[in-house]
């Protein structure tokens, strides 16, 4: 009877991780199986046509990029300042835990949340309307705990006893910061930040109401009145309105190329995150 | 010099946060006055009219989390569990990557998944029920489940790793058998770091906007007349986050207590993920 149990048991977790195994293949297998058609050059070159039923999503990529360009620029300064606070500079153990408690709430808002502030703030009260530089910040926002818990982490990882080396040499604590932590530590920057970007690439609740148009927007050439299209945004869009054979398979492409950017993102920030767990703290 | 800066930017990024929060329960303020509890309890939300009442919005969004939770809270412990317990080293990874890779994927794509696949599979599996659509409540939960199965696999076996692997060995010896080791030394030590990654979980699908949107219906003033009968979940609904994204966040910006109303549900939704979450984060880290 124990035996028995203990077969059942084991045959009920190996479902489980069957089927946790088949969702995840399955939908990485539907989307590729339908995205894959429709890329070629000109979906990457030519500009969206014909409400996207045909030509490519040549701007929708650049918009993409300039709003992650302009939140990494925004995030990174505050990521450092947040992450150094709480390594160096906060001696307290209370305040540091209070700290980190901010930082993992923060991370559990929801997206839609920081796209509405940034609509009351940006859009209304600066007057804006829709702006690049509204939806880099609100992504900044929305993924900034994300860089600053993994930098906190890697300068965590940096060996203490570089630390006082660096302090035996003389060196104040300010040297000490930009000679040992943050030298030691860059990688974990570039690390989070990329882990960051890809789940801002994706976001679409905060640059709905920002940032983003469906059609018509091409590079931005100030900060009031400049949309960008973006491609989570078409996305969007095009799953509610259109059910035409091409514009399908035109979606599929965009959520294909979607994921492609998402993953190269993480992937890019693994080799430094491997890295974190060799050094050891001796 | 670069004391100052830390303290200049740190201070820039959690002012912005409290300046999220006070812009959201200052402008929610008219709402509270002119409907007062009954903005939680009503359930009638005609904008036109001025009548606000969000308990359908709540009701959406628990009922779409629960399922969520629900679907994906035994199969994310489950595989969990045989990934920490039963996997040699070797294997963890290969099962634990495409699992991971599930977190990657942007809301807006598992929406679209919802919208060109799961929405019929929905409709024909539970055709019998004669559902509407298949924009239900039920289609938002069961794609929920799948979002949540990353967090909630990796989560849990964070918690399972956590036990020194001498309390295993010491059950095994007294001569359990390795189901009895899981239920009698892995659950109850792993217990706390389970229900941390419950609600994490939790707080995560409350908060989840695109993927909901796009397949839960989006019909307001649904409220079922059997709370106990499930059939009003293959019915559609609306939820805090579906009501924010919709185009009447744009229209209610000019009219002031519609305006407040909208914000209202941004201050519910703040509260509900920011506890939950909060909770969540705090038992994880009692545990470690």
């Amino acid at each position: 009877m124990r035996k028995f149990k203990d077969l059942l048991l084991g045959l009920l977790l190996f479902t489980c991780t069957l089927v946790s195994l088949g969702i995840a293949g399955g939908l990485f297998w539907a989307i590729t199986r339908r995205g894959l058609p429709a890329l070629s050059v000109s979906f990457f070159t030519e500009q969206i046509r014909l409400v996207g039923a045909d030509g490519g999503i040549f701007w929708n990529l650049i918009g993409t990029v300039i709003l992650l360009a302009s939140a990494f620029c925004f995030t990174t300064p505050c990521a450092v300042g947040i992450a150094l606070l709480e390594r160096v500079w906060i001696r307290s153990p209370k305040w540091r835990q209070f700290l980190r408690l901010a930082l993992y709430t923060m991370n559990g808002l929801p997206s839609i949340v920081f796209g509405i502030f940034g609509f009351i703030v940006f859009v209304k009260w600066c007057g804006w309307g829709k702006s690049w530089l509204a939806g880099g910040i609100v992504l900044a926002m929305s993924m900034l705990p994300t860089v600053t818990i993994v930098l906190i982490e890697r300068i965590a990882g940096v060996p203490a006893k570089y630390v006082e080396a660096a302090a035996a040499l003389g060196l104040s604590k300010s040297q000490v910061v930009w000679a040992v932590l943050l030298r030691q530590s860059w990688g974990g920057i570039i690390a989070g930040s990329l882990l960051g970007l890809a789940r801002a690439a994706g976001e679409t609740a905060p640059i709905m109401f920002t940032a983003t148009i469906f059609a018509g927007a091409t590079f931005p050439r100030a900060i009031a009145e400049s949309p960008v299209l973006t491609l989570p945004y078409h996305i969007f869009i095009l799953a509610q309105d259109s059910f035409a054979p091409a514009v399908g398979t035109k979606l599929w492409g965009a959520a294909l190329v979607l994921l492609g950017l998402v993953f190269s993102l993480s992937l890019a920030a693994l080799p430094s995150r491997l890295r974190l767990h060799e050094e050891s703290n001796v | 010099m670069t004391r100052a800066f830390s303290w200049l930017f740190s201070s820039v990024a959690f002012l912005s946060v409290l300046l999220l929060a006070g812009v959201f329960f200052r402008a929610s303020l008219p709402v509270w006055q002119q409907e007062g509890a009954a903005y939680v309890t009503g359930h009638q939300w005609f904008y036109r009219q001025h009548q606000f009442g969000a308990l359908s919005l709540i009701y959406g969004s628990i009922v779409v989390s629960l399922i969520a939770l629900l679907l994906a809270g035994p199969l994310g412990l489950g595989t969990a569990l045989f990934v920490a317990e039963y996997l040699p080293r070797r294997l963890r990874l290969a099962v634990k990557l495409p699992i991971e890779l599930l977190a990657g994927i942007p809301s807006v794509v598992y929406g679209l998944l919802g919208i060109l696949l799961l929405r019929d599979w929905v409709y024909d599996v539970f055709e019998r029920f004669e559902p509407l659509s298949g924009d239900t409540l039920l289609t938002a939960g069961i794609l929920l489940a799948i979002m949540l199965l990353p967090t909630v696999v990796s989560l849990c076996e964070d918690a399972f790793r956590s036990i020194p692997s001498a309390q295993r060995r010491a059950a095994r010896a007294l001569g359990l058998t390795r189901a009895e080791t899981i239920w009698c030394v892995c659950l109850p030590q792993a217990w706390q770091g389970i229900t941390s990654a419950f609600l994490l979980a939790l707080g995560r699908a409350l908060g989840e906007t695109v993927a909901v949107f796009l397949v839960v219906g989006r019909q307001d003033n649904n409220l079922p007349t059997n709370w106990l009968s499930p059939s009003p979940w293959l019915q559609a609904g609306q939820t805090l986050t579906s009501k924010l994204g919709s185009s009447e966040t744009n229209i209610a910006y000019g009219d002031p207590l519609h305006w407040s109303a909208i914000m209202g549900l941004g201050v519910l939704l703040l509260l509900l993920t920011g506890g939950i979450t909060l909770l969540g984060t705090l038992r994880r880290n009692r545990n470690a």
